[in-house]
């Protein structure tokens, strides 16, 4: 009896100690939610078809697209007492060919209410210009077609279409990249929630709905006139000046989901 | 303590543990079946994206040895005298030399084959992508009437009647009872281990950018630049070409690269019939290119030289959706209408090209035939 106990003692413990050692990271998190973004891309006030969309740009010029990618990247989630959270380690390919890319989900953002978002359209420099471009995964990866070699790191955005509303039509190439002085074109946007709240809850998911115009990669702080435009393909000033045209104003809310 | 007791707590205490084991198998816990197949381990090159394997035909030893010997296997095709490795041939690093592949009835096909080197990494297949899966393509050249021309539930019914493959299924997928599935199944396991990143090319960018002759590193960078006319001369190959792979399989994109004005083929629209994809194609792997002539996807090009010599001067720069890069690739402007690559820099593309043979693929005896 004496020296069965132990035994005995030690037939309960084992299952209770593998009990706890299954138990997931997760489960011990109990204070962080997930956010999903979506994203609709739209040209004016329709959706865009690759292709067929006939997109016009503020001063009436008419261009349709074939290719629009994007990188979203260091989501920033702002509380209204200015606190922030940055998410680590986010860095999210939008390609409008591929609808699984147009929703994405951050996991682990703290519980509590949000007022505001930012996020890079781009990458940033410490990641595409100081990694050796061999460890990039998943999204960053240089077989998805968003990179340069010879230290020019990721390609921002990808807009390739035809602009019609010349005469004849002719192609339209914006390449826009670039992450160093003076041709740095990292921008952040920050669409702003007009005073709606983003309610984060442990373990819930609420949705943030993202529309993107591609019409704005011209119109902005910068217009770029269309029938003289001779396309970007490098980092350059005129890839900055597209580039702060999106980061003003492609990217608006347009609803927000709480569970 | 009463012995029932005891008895009692020791069950209680197996069944918790019972429960505890199950619930730590999705977390990677003790697995309390050791029999079945082992897991295979693939060999990622460095900078190659994370491949994705379908969660219902993981790759295991057994089942990428079965899949070797189907590849090879010639009581797949109507006649007995072709297989997989017929068009597909090592060597060739899996092509078969010709312009457009001849199935087992000796009538050509439209296009030719294709290499299967690093096949793992197509998100779409074949020249058009009408295939999303290996799994569904391979069930094409199977029973195709112009390829190996046998239903698969022949091929199924010859198989089982052999001695020799239904203990493979067993040790492979634990049941001798064959099935289409399952062939298509171990012949794609197979083709997933085709994995090519041992060329020169790949020492170079390993060895910090060292062992290029200066003709191999200028064609390089020809590869990799987008012309800006008056000031960066370049050759525009890396935007459907696209690096580790060399090719668009991993995007999934198709391009129309001025091979003609009018299409006798439609590529890509006749899969999507869509006008606008209409002489498209995808933008093979240029990996191992110097094996796999003749080029495109008719072979109408016998030799590099020749290729090179449609993209620098004989695109037709009016053939409808052209690509964006080929219609704006222009080195000379304002006078230039095409690419116009010197003869240098054709020379030096072609330079490079040639380091992205891969000896060892080609020699690996894992990929041989076994019989």
């Amino acid at each position: 009896m004496n020296n069965r106990f132990p035994t005995l003692l030690g037939l309960l413990v084992l299952p209770l100690a593998l009990f706890s050692s299954c138990k997931k990271d997760s489960d011990t998190l109990d204070s962080t939610g997930s956010v999903n973004f979506t994203v609709r891309n739209v040209a004016g006030a329709q959706d865009l078809a690759l292709n067929t969309t006939a997109a016009t740009t503020a001063a009436g010029e008419k261009f349709t697209v074939s290719t629009f990618e994007y990188y979203l990247s260091n989501i920033k989630f702002t509380k209204a007492d200015g606190t922030t959270y940055a998410a680590p380690d986010t860095y999210f390919l939008v390609n409008q060919e591929k609808p699984a890319s147009l929703s994405f989900t951050v996991p682990g953002v703290p519980a509590g209410d949000y007022t505001g978002v930012s996020f890079l359209v781009g990458v940033d420099a410490q990641k595409t210009g100081l990694t050796d471009p061999v460890t990039f995964t998943g999204d960053l990866n240089q077989a998805n077609n968003m990179y340069w070699t010879w230290n020019s790191g990721h390609i921002f955005l990808k807009l390739e279409g035809t602009i019609t509303s010349t005469t004849p039509s002719k192609p339209l190439t914006c390449h826009i990249g670039g992450y160093t002085d003076p041709n740095n074109a990292i921008v952040t946007a920050a669409p702003a929630f007009n005073g709606a709240k983003l309610t984060v809850q442990a373990g819930h998911t609420p949705q943030l709905a993202l529309k993107a115009d591609v019409t704005k990669v011209f119109d902005g702080p910068n217009p770029v006139a269309l029938s003289t435009f001779t396309g970007a393909h490098m980092p350059s000033a005129q890839s900055v000046q597209l580039a702060r045209n999106y980061a003003a104003g492609m990217f608006s809310v347009e609803k927000i989901t709480t569970e | 303590m009463p012995l029932h007791l005891t008895r009692f707590l020791t069950g209680f205490s197996l069944l918790l543990g019972a429960l505890s084991l199950s619930s730590c198998r999705d977390s990677g816990g003790i697995d309390p079946e050791p029999t079945g197949p082992t897991p295979y381990t693939l060999t990622v090159p460095a900078g190659f994206p994370t491949p994705v394997i379908p969660a219902d035909n993981p790759l295991t030893n057994e089942g990428v040895a079965l899949g070797r010997m189907l590849f090879y296997e010639k009581q797949l095709s109507s006649t007995g005298t072709m297989s997989c490795g017929s068009c597909h041939q090592q060597d060739k690093a899996f092509t078969d030399g010709l312009a457009k592949a001849v199935g087992v009835d000796g009538v050509a096909n439209p296009r030719g084959t294709m290499s299967l080197a690093n096949v793992l990494w197509s998100s779409t297949l074949t020249w058009d992508g009408a295939f999303s899966t290996l799994e569904t393509q391979a069930l094409k050249p199977l029973e195709n009437p112009i390829e190996l021309h046998q239903p698969l539930t022949v091929s199924v019914s010859k198989l089982q009647n052999t001695t020799t493959y239904p203990p493979l299924f067993l040790a492979a997928f634990g049941t001798r009872t064959i099935t289409n599935d399952l062939v298509l199944k171990a012949l794609t396991q197979f083709e997933r281990t085709m994995i090519s990143g041992n060329s020169r090319f790949d020492k170079y960018l390993a060895n910090n950018r060292q062992g290029f002759t200066a003709d191999e590193r200028a064609g390089l960078v020809l590869y990799t630049t987008h012309i800006s006319p008056g000031s960066v001369r370049g050759a525009e190959c890396f935007h459907c070409h696209t690096q580790p792979l060399m090719s668009s399989n991993y995007e999934g994109k198709f391009f129309n690269n001025g091979l003609d004005l009018t299409f006798s083929d439609p590529g890509r629209g006749g899969i999507t019939k869509l006008a606008v994809d209409n002489g498209k194609f995808i933008a093979p792997t240029l990996r191992n290119i110097t094996l796999t002539a003749p080029y495109m996807h008719d072979g109408r090009f016998k030799t590099l030289e020749e290729v090179l010599d449609h993209y620098s001067d004989h695109v037709q720069m009016a053939s409808p959706g052209l690509d964006n890069m080929l219609l704006t690739g222009i080195n000379s402007l304002p006078f230039g209408t095409h690419m116009d690559l010197t003869a240098t820099e054709k020379r030096q593309v072609i330079a490079f090209l040639k380091t992205l043979t891969d000896s060892t693929f080609v020699t690996d005896k894992r990929f041989s035939n076994p019989f």
